[in-house]
């Protein structure tokens, strides 16, 4: 009987005209989508290996530890093909450096602002948009079309228990619709295997976790649209309960969600932080300024000294302030990152509390799981500061190291005097230096746990709202006026 | 009219005190009784909104009675509604198949719905033909049919079920004079099996051609119920509109001399 019930509900679905033209877009729209993710992450992938070597290139030719400074790079992941997520919209590169913190600049947006635009189109972009839609529009009548056709009322002059009709709609609309997609998703990882990009055990593992969580997300849009339809005996008005209901999940709560949470925990701009910290630096240096000027008033002149002892005491009176330099620098730098750490802490909470309200919505829960699984996340950015910020201080460290033990300071000295006239001094070692130690950056690591484990309560909300979902469409079949 | 040959006869389809008072209070059936044997063609006319359709939806469980009970070979359909429906096939006024398969695919579907899943390609061409749809039509899709050829689907359908009652709900509304005839005959063949025939119906005139009996239903109530034979030589039509009219007993039987 259930059997029977399936098959007459993916016949029906098959046999639609609508159902041949939406699957055609879809199936188009879905081998486009990963043929230019493909071609992006190519892109990415030869422009990191160019400004790699580039930058190992400008490390090597420097002649001074002192101004020994590197470029890092994030590194493109293959998952950006089907979840683009922030990858686009966040820097590519930050200087290392030991006076600048790290900043990422350079990203895709920012390079061609025409595809911030309108923005790329992803298979997560697909399945969010275009295949829940495609889901709505394929089960908005399910029961009341039946109804409105009469064939409801001829198939329950059967003995057809209702519950078992309910759960084959679901089963053959499922079907219907998940068999024919799985075709161009199949195509698609064909596609990304011929162009040559090559994914790893974790990347396959994560990837397949995500067809498995857009295929819930695909499930709940379905069962939705037979829920809407038991609930309604008009198939016009369900219809428009449906669209209404997408455009909610889909458009209206994650955007709500992200304002709501704005106006509940305030968050001060980059340009507040940055203004602060501009102005702590100024004063700190005002202070500096002052005092070396007290210092140099306060020590004796350097006349009153042999001329041997000059050029040391000179050297000596130099480091010393460039000692004290260094403690305001770090001092900035302390206060800079008490400020980053107070922003990210608002911003932590800020985040928190719109991705609670967003996923009030089943369409947010799973744009933030597949972004989570692909590593294109809110916190890849946070990722790679950490990283690279961790990766900043080995690399000052050893530049220190290696600064001390050649003596080289990088400042210029530059002596006038009446007797041997103007002479400048660049440091005592400016040879060749030996870069192969340097340490290297290596991109942060995002194993499959990493990925998974932040998706556990999405995927509780994709198979709750299904359930409930299912569970309601039950409920109000059993109550259906057939008729 | 329409001698059946001897055979033992059962009690198929019967409403018992059977009422409908809906929610909003109108009182669509008021303790109305018949009861139809296996072989009989029950015959029930009213006008619109007069509750026979509400009367058929009662038996098939669509709607829970107020009281009394619509029962199918003996069992109450309300209270047991699975069972009761094995023993019934029903057809509508606009059957309505799906129009995206052809009318094979319609009649396996159905077939198998109803609990017969050993129907083989040729037994639903045979029952085609039997209900008058040319071999050439059977693996086209629903949607090109006239309503008089998915009305013999209806009856296809209702067919391969060999229920035991059959429910029809103005099956003859619509349909040109040479469907309407070819229906007509369908009805008989059924009845000449068996088969216990409910039909509802405004169509007095195919209606005299094949009823066992007639009962007449007015705002809920049947105000008329009579075997054919007492009718014979009678007026039907001038009798019907005098009922519809609302005219009293006593002129009713002056003009068509019977009893309700």
């Amino acid at each position: 009987m259930l059997s029977t019930l399936v098959q007459k509900e993916l016949r029906a679905m098959l046999l639609s005209p609508k159902f041949v033209a939406t699957f055609a877009v879809c199936s188009i729209l879905m081998l486009l989508s990963v043929f230019t993710g493909v071609q992006e992450y190519g892109a990415a992938v030869r422009q990191y290996e160019t400004s790699t070597q580039l930058s190992e290139q400008q490390m090597r030719q420097e002649t001074t530890w002192a101004r020994m400074t590197t470029t890092v790079l994030r590194q493109p992941d293959p998952m950006q093909i089907f979840v683009g997520g922030l990858t686009y919209d966040i820097g590519r590169w930050s200087g290392i450096s030991t006076r600048n913190s790290i900043k990422l600049s350079g990203s895709t947006y920012s390079d061609d602002p025409i595809f911030a635009v309108f923005r790329h189109i992803d298979f997560a972009f697909i399945v969010q948009f275009i295949l829940t839609l495609f889901a709505i529009l394929f089960t908005y009548d399910a029961v009341n079309g039946e109804r409105e056709s009469g064939t409801l009322k001829l198939v329950f002059a059967n003995a057809i228990p209702r519950a078992r009709y309910l759960l084959a709609k679901c089963i053959g609309s499922w079907l219907g619709l998940v068999i024919p997609i799985c075709i161009p998703i199949i195509l698609c990882m064909l596609l990304v295997g011929v162009m040559g990009v090559s994914l790893s055990a974790v990347h396959w593992g994560r990837l397949v976790t995500f067809l498995g969580i857009s295929l819930l997300l695909f499930t709940f849009f379905i069962v939705l649209g037979v829920f809407i339809s038991s609930l309604t005996r008009r198939s016009s008005v369900s219809f428009l309960a449906a669209l209404v209901v997408w455009i909610g999940f889909v458009l209206i709560i994650p955007r709500t969600a992200v304002m709501a949470a704005d106006q509940i925990v305030r968050v001060p701009r980059v340009a507040e932080i940055e203004g602060q910290r501009d102005g702590y630096a100024k004063d700190r240096w005002a202070t500096f300024m002052e005092e070396s000027q007290e210092r140099w008033g306060s020590r004796c002149s350097l006349e009153e000294l042999d001329e041997s002892e000059r050029d040391t005491e000179l050297w000596n009176r130099m480091q010393e302030e460039d000692s004290l330099r260094r403690i305001v620098e770090k001092e900035i730098e302390s206060y800079e990152t008490r400020l980053q750490e107070d922003l990210r802490r608002r911003k932590a909470a800020q985040q928190h509390l719109a991705f609670i309200l967003a996923r009030f919505s089943p369409a947010s829960a799973y744009q933030l799981a597949a972004m989570f699984l692909a590593g294109t996340d809110i916190s890849l950015k946070a990722r790679y500061v950490d990283a690279m910020t961790a990766y900043r201080t080995q690399f000052n460290d050893y530049v220190e190291k290696k600064q001390a033990e050649t003596g080289s300071t990088g400042g210029v000295m530059i002596t006038m005097s009446s007797e041997s006239g103007i002479s400048i001094t660049t440091g005592r070692d400016d040879v060749g230096i030996d870069v192969s130690e340097v340490p290297r950056f290596s991109p942060p690591e995002y194993t499959y746990v990493a990925a998974v484990a932040p998706i556990i309560p999405d995927f509780g909300i994709l198979a709750l709202a299904t359930m409930v979902a299912f569970m309601g469409a039950f409920i109000a079949f059993l109550r259906y006026d057939v008729r | 009219m329409n001698e059946q040959p001897t055979r033992e006869t059962t009690l198929r389809l019967e409403a018992v005190n059977l009422t409908k008072r809906y929610e909003d209070g109108v009182l669509a059936l008021d303790h109305i009784n018949f009861a139809v044997q296996s072989g009989e063609l029950f015959v029930m006319l009213g006008g619109n909104g007069a509750g026979k359709t509400t009367a058929i939806n009662l038996f098939l469980n669509f709607l829970e009675p107020t009281e009394g009970e619509a029962r199918i070979n003996g069992i109450a359909s309300h209270r047991e509604p699975l069972k009761a429906k094995q023993h019934v096939a029903f057809v509508s006024e606009n059957v309505m198949l799906y129009g995206n398969f052809t009318a094979i695919q319609n009649l396996d579907f159905f077939a198998r719905i109803g609990g017969k899943t050993d129907f083989r390609r040729n037994d639903y061409r045979d029952v085609l033909l039997r209900v008058g749809l040319p071999e050439d039509v059977h693996d086209k899709r629903l949607k090109s049919f006239s309503k008089g050829m998915r009305q013999k689907c209806g009856i296809a359908i209702a067919i391969l079920k060999d229920a035991s009652a059959i429910l029809l709900d103005e099956p003859t509304a619509g349909l040109d004079p040479k469907a309407g005839h070819e229906f007509v005959r369908l009805l008989d063949s059924l009845r000449s099996e068996g088969k216990a025939v409910f039909m509802s119906t405004h169509d007095i005139f195919r209606a005299r051609e094949i009823a066992d009996t007639f009962a007449i239903l007015d705002r809920g109530r049947i105000i008329m119920q009579e075997p054919a034979s007492n009718l014979a030589g009678k007026d039907l039509e001038t009798l019907y509109i005098q009922y519809m009219a609302g005219h009293n007993n006593s002129s009713v039987a002056a003009a068509g001399g019977i009893h309700a």
